[in-house]
């Protein structure tokens, strides 16, 4: 077991370098415009040097602060609005139509009006990744409180359980599973907002950066850039996927 | 211990139950038998209050918490530990968590669980499941316990064996149980009294059986009993005929 998936990664890995070692060569050659596509020694090396100017430090911390602020409120807001539409249908009635509607459509297309309203600094960032998960995170506890396993309550209560033994024992845990579930997906959003709404206005942060290389036609450090994001993004859904497996770890079978 | 009277239970419409009225006395085990579709487990439901009822009522001679329910499926805590479902119960009533723990685990190696405190029930086969859900129950030495065809999913040697070993501690705890069933067999070889109750809608009480097989009692050996044929055949006909909807031929 452990040795063939072992080796599949071993073979993952290989793939991985025959490509990056093809486009080197094709790049180096001329097969393909190094205009377009720098041979990637050059990505790494304007990778190097974003890093070794230290000239990547501020914009790094917008992007993330926009992020993470954005997950954290989004997170909260998702579950606040989310249980007071499980617990009033006065209130699920009004917010059901506006979070279908935001659902439906591609938020990031409320980036412009961000920006109007709240200026091209930190707060339209934060703005526009907290809507992408406030909505995400909302429709997992708004299911997860209305799906809730009735045999389970049922079972609570004949064993003694009040509403409070309820909510312990069944709703809260239940509902973690739902919210830790869509963790992942989260982390995904809160990026794509914080890096979409500095590509649309903004002086700082990734998304600026990417805007810029993309203005001055320099691929080179486009790419280095998303492989930047790329790399800091696995590296937040490794970390989410650890504390899903370790927060539910009772849905692991024996 | 327990009594019925004049249930009718309805969720619009014509009224699953009718007027039932059945009793379960001290230390007495009961069996409710009837088709399926007859309303049984509404009996149940309606008297831990799961369920209420459109008429009639319920006497009970302790309080409604002190009922012990078996149900159909083996529904446990996925989040919990064997251990902490077992304990479950003895936490709603306030008892301190290592104290809980102990007659959890006390329970648990009476059931035949010993060792799978740690373990979650998503780990564990059905059977297992059934054992820590009646640990779940018997760990509260509930007075009357009500049984909601429990063993139906399990295979027929894991489900004598079960029957067998619940038959035991019931006998030894003088427990009162109301065991709700489709399963004649059973129904006649566990209990000292039977129930029939007919086709629904509107299902009611057709009969009470008196089953005079001494205890304590062993599954299989109460089959030998002369008792039990005369019985089945009884309850095979009056089921057959409950069967039958009212003015079509049987």
């Amino acid at each position: 077991m452990t040795s063939i998936s072992s080796r599949r990664t071993i073979r993952r890995v290989l793939a991985l370098l025959t490509l990056v070692a093809l486009w080197e060569i094709a790049s180096r050659t001329g097969i393909v415009d190094p205009f377009y596509a720098p041979p990637p020694s050059r990505v790494v090396s304007v990778l190097v040097s974003l890093f070794a100017g230290g000239a990547i430090y501020p914009h790094l911390e917008a992007t993330f602060l926009a992020a993470l602020v954005g997950l954290g409120a989004g997170v909260v807001l998702g579950i606040a609005l989310g249980f007071a539409a499980a617990l009033s249908p006065v209130i699920a009635d009004l917010l059901e139509p506006v979070m279908i509607l935001l659902n439906a459509v591609p938020r990031v297309i409320l980036a412009p009006l961000f920006v109007i309203w709240l200026g091209i600094d930190l707060a339209s960032k934060v703005a526009l990744s907290l809507i992408l998960v406030t909505v995400l995170i909302f429709f997992a506890v708004y299911t997860g409180i209305r799906e809730v396993d009735q045999k389970l309550v049922e079972r609570v209560r004949t064993l003694g359980g009040g509403r409070r033994e309820l909510i312990r024992e069944v709703y809260i845990p239940s509902l973690s599973a739902w919210v830790v579930g869509n963790l992942k997906v989260a982390v995904g959003f809160a990026f794509t907002g914080a890096v979409v709404g500095e590509f649309v206005a903004s002086s700082r942060g990734l998304g600026y950066l990417l805007q810029f290389a993309q203005s001055t036609y320099n691929a080179g450090q486009t790419i280095a850039l998303i492989v930047l994001i790329m790399a800091f993004v696995l590296v937040l859904f490794n970390l989410s996927e650890r504390l899903e497996r370790r927060l539910l770890r009772w849905r692991e079978g024996g | 211990m327990l009594r019925v009277r004049g249930l009718t239970v309805g969720f619009g419409g014509a009224p699953v139950l009718a007027d039932v009225h059945l009793e379960v006395r001290r230390g007495e085990f009961v069996s409710l038998i009837g088709p399926s579709g007859s309303g049984k487990t509404s009996v149940l439901r309606a008297i831990t209050g799961l369920l209420r009822p459109l008429s009639g009522g319920v006497e009970l001679d302790i309080p409604t918490r002190d009922v012990g329910f078996l149900f159909q499926d083996d529904a446990l805590l996925p989040w919990r530990t064997v251990r902490e479902n077992v304990a479950l119960g003895l936490r709603f009533r306030g008892v301190e968590a290592r104290e809980a723990g102990a007659r959890a685990d006390r329970w648990l190696s009476l059931v035949g669980m010993a060792g799978f405190g740690d373990r979650y029930p998503r780990q564990l086969s059905g059977g297992q499941r059934k054992r820590v859900a009646i640990a779940q129950v018997l760990v509260l030495e509930p007075p009357l316990l009500l049984m909601d065809e429990p063993f139906a999913s399990l295979d027929a040697i894991v489900r004598t064996r079960l029957t067998q070993e619940l038959l035991g501690w019931v006998e030894r705890e003088g427990i009162s149980v109301l065991l709700v069933t489709h399963d004649l067999e059973e129904a006649i070889g566990v209990s000292d009294a039977v129930y029939v109750l007919s086709q629904g809608p509107g299902a009611r009480i057709r009969a009470r059986h008196e089953v005079a097989i001494p205890r304590p009692r062993d599954v299989l050996e109460s089959r030998r009993h002369p008792e039990f044929d005369t019985l089945l055949r009884r309850l095979w006909d009056e089921l057959s005929d409950a069967s039958t909807p009212a003015g079509e031929p049987a």
